[in-house]
């Protein structure tokens, strides 16, 4: 019998001894990003991403008149709706929506999204957010939140700025913590802590962080950094989207302007 | 009847966008600094942080004298005095009814703002605003033109015409209100027989050809128009129409009675009305009619 | 920067779930070679050589080598060797290797690391112009060898991208998968197999010897000795029906045809037995066994059954039916028959390299030898050297690589020589490989960390501590120890406690090695990994190193040294007033051993600060151990020997079974209080991740033998809580036999658990008792020098009293869980190596000698009774004859006409030693007295004997001239 010696610490095996992830990124790459704005044409505003293989779509209706009960006399009401398909993971889930998941992660995406928002503008009014994750590979609610503020833009909703949602988790190599950007479901259930970070980049403020499990506070900061770095990143992406969807659609409609 | 359904692969669907010459303007996004803050005044769709002026939503940037506006490529409707508009009724109130007008409150009808029959001039009863759900009621849609705004955005409306009131026999369209053109008349009676009511907020009413005009007027009561018996060729010709539009909407250009004309024209060489849903001809007819008005325009 | 290509892997497992994953594909990812002019390497990325020396006779022209699997799997040992240089390992090979073999993989991966072996690793897998999907209906490891072949063909073409022809070196292909070779040749890959490359290797004597013995396919029934086995998937489908268990092969120590597999769901172990039942077990492999029907279960063999084979016999098995056939049960309801079964096949091999003997073949000039390893449980290994004549007399290593079915004894190759037999190092060696225990000389990564040898504490880090250099502190430890790490001081405080008692202030003070050894740099690993310092007579293998354990972190008489405190005010009763702990500096006034402070105790003219300090405390820990005992701590024994080492020689010249002073007790007490006190801190700030020590109460079942030898001398001993058996152990006393109670208590020690470490989180609070010191809670706190755990303790002190900051891995309950298990591995690894190191330094006193002494009988057994000499602190069996002796089961005695032999009962009996087999030596227990006619020995006899082995003793001290002078003792 012998033993070696090596504590498996969470995350161990992560990273190869080339540095590279088991998917074949290095540490501070995104995953693939593609998006798409405008997909329905019945919500005032939606959009398609693929962060990998987690697959979200996103409708917003609104603003439109509140209902009394919600209304506020000085802010909209935003109201966000998450859930999963039911083919979306491994296992095929019982039921889409429903679940303390699914009500948890509707409460955080509501949260996240008030604080991009230019709510003041809209009093009485309300603004509806569903989200339909169509396969989830690791980061659903990033990718989530990231369609939402596309839909948003897609729906001409007042924003701060872009609100960009990133992962990162830890991993070792040599010894060294090495921070992981945007974390596949492998990496996520491969134990260690996956910090959720929902950031507006450009400002420069923080609008949700999220911890799926105790990290230790020395590492706080390197994780953060990478995920702040991946927002950053993944706002470009999504600026590029937006132009895009913008050089497309704009063709016939800009002679409104000259009135 | 069965129906076809396709179900196309993400891959294969068409590019709905129709190639114009013309340049692209300068898009800002949300967050972007447009301007410095020095001399000019804060518009819809910016917002004033650090000494800058930032976009808020993404589009273009309209500059009116001092006045910096970005205006994004959709929203809601946002009413203007004067504006057509076509709605449906919520809910009945007192005094007044709630109508929704694609904006982002529910506008306001209020009693004193609807011809009654009788004259115009006549004083509101009690009796009227118990009657107010026999003249219009819950789902109802009706056309009317934008009074006044109040201070929260929310619009006042007006059926005091002859023009404007319930709709009763025909199909309502949604469309983004962006691509409604604003134009004097909202009013159009088609060449093909059509009437078509383009609301300024994105609702579209496309009715049969009024056979017996202002039969209302004359009536005491104001009740349903009757339901009348349109004949198949109208409902045909209306189909097409709507999917005209529908085309046209496709490919993100504007809506008057012009290109709505011109796609009409276009689509005929298509014999079936249920061809026009296919993309490919929605494409060729919104590309076609693109090309006329280019015509025009050069002309 | 990457391709956005999205392959999607599907995998199936359990219940069929569809599994996408992505797979990149990269263009930035290097060949490593310095031939390379295509890909943007930086300077020190270049791993490969630009014109690498070719060493094969086969292939004159330069070339890099890229490995198979297989030949991985199989040559790592050649590998090792420093001989084969510029190759290739593919992340492909890589990654199979990791799934087939961590140990291998391990193994790999420090070669890769080694700069100067310029193994190059290359990320294939992720590279775009190597991955290749795996075709419809492909084998995953046919896909494999094409992707080997498809980065072999690559390496090939990317070399000669601008490159003059003739001048980059080219690719060659090692594989010993005859098909793979068989395709890449058809694709014009150049391939040999390891084999043919290997022996035509030149300049490297020995590389042959560590090349890997080629396996024949299962399958392959030519000459077959054993049954074949199953394949995995049909080991996987019968232990899913129920047909076939899974279980761990344990082969009897005493009977080579015999073994045992403890499975689920089985009270019994599965009995094992013959060639064919075994079927290639190796002790140790996970194995799979088919239960026979109850009607051909056995009982097991009690007899010792050696392979005596002294040449290699050739493939052949013995007369199995010869050897079984006391086995077929005679009875029903007899009560040891066991379940029986048989290996069907094998899961995982557990294999490791073992040490032992050549045994020569007895062809002169022959290359294929026996090896006999040391480890009984282990069956003779086949090797093939040329240096047989060189290595027949020395200890040496070999490594298991196969075990074909034509094969009477399974394959292996030489790994390397440890020394010659009977060279006490070579001994020790042995015994800490044979043990896992780490003893390399420290790195240089890890000296790097020490401070410089003439480090002084620096004035800013006396200031942040309290300073006690004033106080009057002292250690007491054994003779001739240098890693002191813990001294003691006491005082009485100025007036009384309410109670109008004595207030006296007691400290205990810590070497502070956890300054020194700073969280996750290589001194730690490397302590971690060792986690104790083993001591073997002679000689001490360091978890930290010397200038650490001897010096710096010692805590020396009149040297300043930096310190964690214990102090505790205590009323004279011993009741704990207050605690406070927190680093210090301390100097003390003087290192004493046991016997020293012992006299200056009793030596009523001195009256010094020292003396008084020792007295207080003294006093203290006699009260202190009352109350413990009043608690129901066991006091228990077990002999230890200590043994006088010839200076010169370093060999055992007197053995004597250690003293036990008051002053050993007074340090003890104390030691006890601090690791208590730091265990309650502890536990109350770190609910989830304390390291804290418990220790079971040993199940009654235990007892079971112990209680019935002791009714037979007329105690009726209560074992239901440990305060009730202290209490009978404290009565159990027979006047005129002092030793007797002792005896019990020694006996009684082999029914307890052991203690183990483990981390708080893990277990719920009731199970932190520890049953021996009868607390609550406990922990190790105050010998960081040489155990792990008190370093952990000691960090996790400090970040609760704020004087050092926690760190993550300090925190993590699972990081905590994995260092108590290697902490409970290698300290029970220590302790086997240090009993090895006493049975062997006593065959080595016992060489030279023959004694007679008075023994005491442990344990009566159904062929011997095992006696335990007191003088000596040694034990063993004294074997009995069946045709003179009749054993009685129930009462657990042997009887001779009419003398009994029970236990307890006290004997005479000689000792000396058999060196008749090399191995195993042992010493050989004969009665003297009660005389039995034609068994026993007569005391004439022995003094002859005495006399022959003086002679011999002569001769050999002529024979071996003294050698080992090159160690000089630290102690």
């Amino acid at each position: 019998m012998s033993s070696d010696f090596n504590v498996k610490r969470p995350g161990l095996e992560l990273l190869s001894s080339q540095g590279l992830r088991l998917d074949g990124r290095r540490p501070n790459e995104l995953r693939r990003i593609q998006c798409k704005l405008g997909v329905f044409t019945q919500p005032d505003g939606s959009a398609y991403i693929e962060q990998g293989n987690t697959k979200v779509l996103a409708a917003v209706y609104g603003p439109h008149q509140a209902a009394k009960s919600k209304s506020l006399q000085d802010s909209v009401v935003i109201n966000c709706q998450y859930s999963m398909a039911t083919f979306s993971t491994g296992e095929r889930k019982k039921r889409p929506r429903g679940g303390r998941k699914s009500e948890a992660i509707s409460m955080q995406l509501t949260q996240a999204i008030t604080t991009a928002i230019k709510k003041e503008l809209y009093p009485r009014s309300q603004i509806d957010v569903y989200l339909e994750v169509l396969q989830a590979d690791g980061g659903a609610y990033s990718a989530s939140v990231n369609a939402a503020t596309l839909a948003l833009i897609d729906a001409g909703i007042p924003m701060k700025a872009y609100l960009c949602s990133c992962t990162a988790s830890i991993a070792w190599k040599d010894g060294k913590p090495e921070p992981l950007v945007d974390v596949s479901h492998v990496e996520e259930s491969a134990g260690g802590s996956v910090l959720t970070v929902s950031s507006l980049p450009s400002i420069n403020s923080v609008a949700w962080v999220d911890m799926s499990q105790r990290l230790h506070a020395d590492y706080l900061s390197v994780v953060m950094k990478r995920a702040m770095q991946g927002c950053r990143d993944i706002e470009v992406i999504l600026d590029k989207a937006v132009r895009e969807h913008l050089g497309e659609s704009w063709t016939m409609s800009d002679d409104a302007v000259a009135i | 009847m069965t129906s076809h359904v396709k179900i196309r692969l993400a891959s294969e669907r068409v590019n709905h966008s129709v190639p114009t010459n013309r340049e692209l303007p300068r898009f800002y996004t949300p967050g972007e600094v447009v301007t410095g803050m020095e001399d000019f005044m804060r518009g819809h769709g910016t917002y004033a942080s650090d000494d800058c002026l930032k976009a808020s939503v993404a589009g273009v940037m309209q500059k009116v004298n001092k006045l910096i506006c970005v205006r994004p490529l959709k929203n809601r409707y946002v009413g203007e005095i004067g504006d057509v508009v076509v709605g449906r009724v919520l809910e009945v109130q007192q005094r007044r009814w709630k109508v929704e007008t694609n904006s982002r409150l529910d506008s306001v009808l209020q009693l004193s703002s609807v011809n009654l029959p009788g004259g115009e001039l006549r004083r509101r009863s009690a009796e009227d605003e118990q009657m107010m759900r026999k003249h219009l009621q819950e789902g109802d849609l009706i056309s009317a033109e934008v009074q006044s705004v109040f201070s929260d955005g929310s619009l006042s409306l007006h059926t005091r015409s002859l023009k404007y009131g319930k709709l009763s026999q025909g199909i309502l369209m949604k469309v983004f209100p962006s691509l409604i053109k604003r134009r004097k008349n909202h009013f159009h009676n088609l060449p093909c027989g059509i009437s078509v009511i383009i609301g300024n907020n994105g609702y579209i009413w496309i009715s049969p050809p009024e056979q017996n005009n202002l039969v209302e007027e004359e009536k005491d009561e104001i009740v349903n128009v009757e339901v009348q018996c349109i004949s198949r060729s109208d409902r045909e010709t209306m189909a097409r129409v709507r999917n005209c539009i529908a085309a046209l909407v496709a490919s993100k250009m504007l809506l008057d009675d012009t290109s709505i004309m011109f796609a009409y024209e276009e689509s005929l060489k298509y014999d079936n009305v249920k061809e026009l849903l296919d993309p490919e001809a929605m494409l060729d007819v919104a590309f076609l009619t693109q090309h006329r008005i280019n015509n025009v325009l050069e002309e | 920067m990457w391709t956005t290509k999205t392959f999607l892997t599907k995998t199936k497992r359990g219940n069929i779930i569809k599994i996408v994953r992505e797979h990149y594909l990269r263009d930035d990812l290097l060949c490593g070679s310095a031939a390379c002019n295509t890909c943007p390497h930086k300077d020190d990325e270049f791993v490969l050589d630009g014109k690498p020396e070719s060493i094969c006779s086969l292939y004159s022209y330069p070339h890099y080598l890229i490995l198979d699997t297989n030949v991985v799997l199989h040559q790592i040992d050649v590998l090792e060797e420093d001989a084969l240089s510029n190759v290739i390992i593919l992340q492909t090979v890589l990654e199979e290797v990791k799934h087939q073999n961590t140990a291998i993989y391990q193994r790999l991966l420090e070669i890769i690391a080694n700069k100067k072996r310029k193994f190059y690793s290359f990320v294939n897998e992720h590279h775009k112009d190597t991955y290749i999907e795996r075709n419809p209906g492909e084998k995953q490891n046919d896909r494999n060898d094409r992707a080997i072949r498809k980065a072999a063909a690559w390496y090939e073409t990317h070399l000669s991208i601008n490159s003059v022809v003739g001048q980059f070196p080219k690719i060659v292909l090692l594989t010993d998968d005859e098909n793979n070779r068989k395709i890449a040749q058809e694709e014009g890959i150049v391939c040999c197999s390891i084999k043919d490359y290997v022996e035509n290797v030149t300049g490297f004597i020995g590389l042959l010897d560590k090349l890997s013995k080629n396996v024949a396919p299962e399958a392959c029934s030519k000459d077959a000795l054993y049954p074949a086995h199953l394949t995995p998937a049909q080991i996987h489908e019968g232990i899913r029906g129920g047909k076939l268990h899974q279980g761990t092969f344990r082969a009897s120590r005493d009977n080579f045809l015999e073994g045992t597999a403890v499975i689920n769901g089985f009270e019994k172990p599965i009995l094992l037995q013959g060639h064919s039942g075994i079927n290639r077990a190796v002790d140790g492999d996970s194995i799979a066994v088919e239960i026979f029907p109850e009607e051909e279960w056995r009982r097991p063999m009690d007899i010792v059954l050696e392979d005596k084979a002294d040449d290699d016999p050739g493939d052949q098995l013995e007369e199995e039916a010869v050897l079984l056939k006391n086995t077929k049960p005679v009875e029903k309801g007899d009560d040891e028959i066991t379940p029986t079964g048989r290996v069907v096949g094998i899961i995982r091999r557990k294999w490791r390299q073992y040490c032992g003997i050549l045994m020569k073949s007895k062809f002169p000039g022959a290359t294929r030898h026996l090896f006999v390893p040391a480890e009984k449980r282990i069956p003779r290994v086949r090797i093939e050297t040329r240096q047989s004549d060189v290595l027949a007399s020395q200890r040496i290593l070999v490594a298991l690589d196969s075990w074909p079915r034509n094969s009477r004894y399974p394959l292996g190759h030489f790994v390397r020589a440890l020394g010659k037999i009977g060279d006490k190092n070579a001994e020790n060696e042995v015994i800490l490989l044979e043990h896992d225990v780490p003893h390399a000389r420290f790195s240089e990564a890890v000296l790097a960390c020490l401070p410089p040898n003439d480090w002084t504490i620096p004035e800013e880090e006396i200031k942040k501590r309290v300073d006690l250099r004033s106080e009057c502190i002292c250690s007491v430890d054994p003779p001739g120890c240098t890693d002191i790490d813990d001294a003691l001081h006491a005082k009485a405080l100025p007036g009384n406690t309410e109670d109008g008692l004595k207030r006296y202030e007691v400290g205990v003070h810590i070497a502070d090695v956890t300054h020194f050894v700073r969280p996750n740099t290589a001194l730690d690993k490397e302590a971690a990994n060792r986690s104790t310092t083993v001591y073997l007579v002679g000689r001490r293998i360091d978890m930290v190193p010397d200038l650490l354990s001897s010096n710096l972190c010692s805590l020396r008489g009149g040297e300043e040294r930096l310190a964690f405190s214990c102090v505790w005010e205590v009323d004279e009763n011993a009741n704990i007033l207050h605690t406070k702990f927190h680093k210090s500096v301390i100097k003390s006034a003087a290192a004493m051993t046991y016997e020293e402070a012992q006299i200056a105790i009793d030596d009523k003219s001195r009256n010094d600060a020292i003396v008084s300090s020792l007295r207080i405390l003294n006093a203290l820990a006699k009260k202190l151990n009352r109350k413990r005992l009043d608690n129901g701590a066991l006091s228990l024994s077990s002999p230890e020997i200590r043994f006088q080492i010839d200076s010169e020689t370093h060999d055992p010249v007197e053995v004597q079974a250690k003293k036990i002073l008051d002053t050993n007790s007074m340090v003890e007490e104390f030691m006890l209080l601090a690791n208590i006190s730091v265990a309650q801190r502890l536990a109350a700030e770190f609910p989830q991740c304390a390291l804290l020590r418990r220790h079971p109460a040993p199940p009654p079942a235990n007892f079971h033998t112990f209680l019935k030898a002791a009714k037979q001398q007329g105690f009726d001993l209560d074992v239901s809580t440990n305060k009730a058996f202290s209490k009978s152990l404290d009565a159990a006393v027979i006047p005129g036999r002092p030793f007797f109670n002792t005896l019990l208590r020694i006996m009684a020690t082999r029914c307890m658990q052991q203690a183990q470490y483990f981390s708080s989180g893990s277990k719920t609070v009731e199970e932190y008792y520890h049953y021996g010191l009868a607390c609550p809670i406990y922990t190790h706190f105050t010998s960081p020098i040489r155990r792990y755990a008190d370093v952990i303790v000691h960090r996790l002190l400090a970040a609760s009293i704020g004087c050092d900051v926690t760190h993550a891995t300090l925190l993590d309950t699972k990081v905590a869980n994995s260092v108590c298990d290697n902490l409970n591995y290698r300290h029970r690894q220590a302790q086997y190596a240090g009993r090895a190191s006493v049975t062997m330094n006593t065959h080595i006193l016992f060489n030279k000698r023959v004694e007679v002494e008075l023994a005491s009988v442990l344990a009566v057994k159904r062929n011997a009774v095992h006696v335990l000499i007191p003088k000596y602190g040694l034990e063993g069996p004294l074997y009995l004859p069946s045709d003179k002796f009749t054993y009685n089961e129930e009462e657990h005695i042997q009887t001779c006409g009419d003398i009994v032999l029970k236990t307890f009962d006290e004997l005479t009996v000689r000792l000396s030693l058999d060196s008749s087999n090399l191995q195993h030596r042992k010493l050989v227990f004969e009665l003297v007295k009660p005389h039995i006619p034609g068994f026993s020995v007569d005391i004439m006899e022995v003094e002859d004997s005495k006399a022959e082995t003086e002679k011999d003793q002569k001769k050999r001290k002529e024979e071996t001239p003294a050698k080992s002078s090159k160690k000089s003792k630290k102690k």
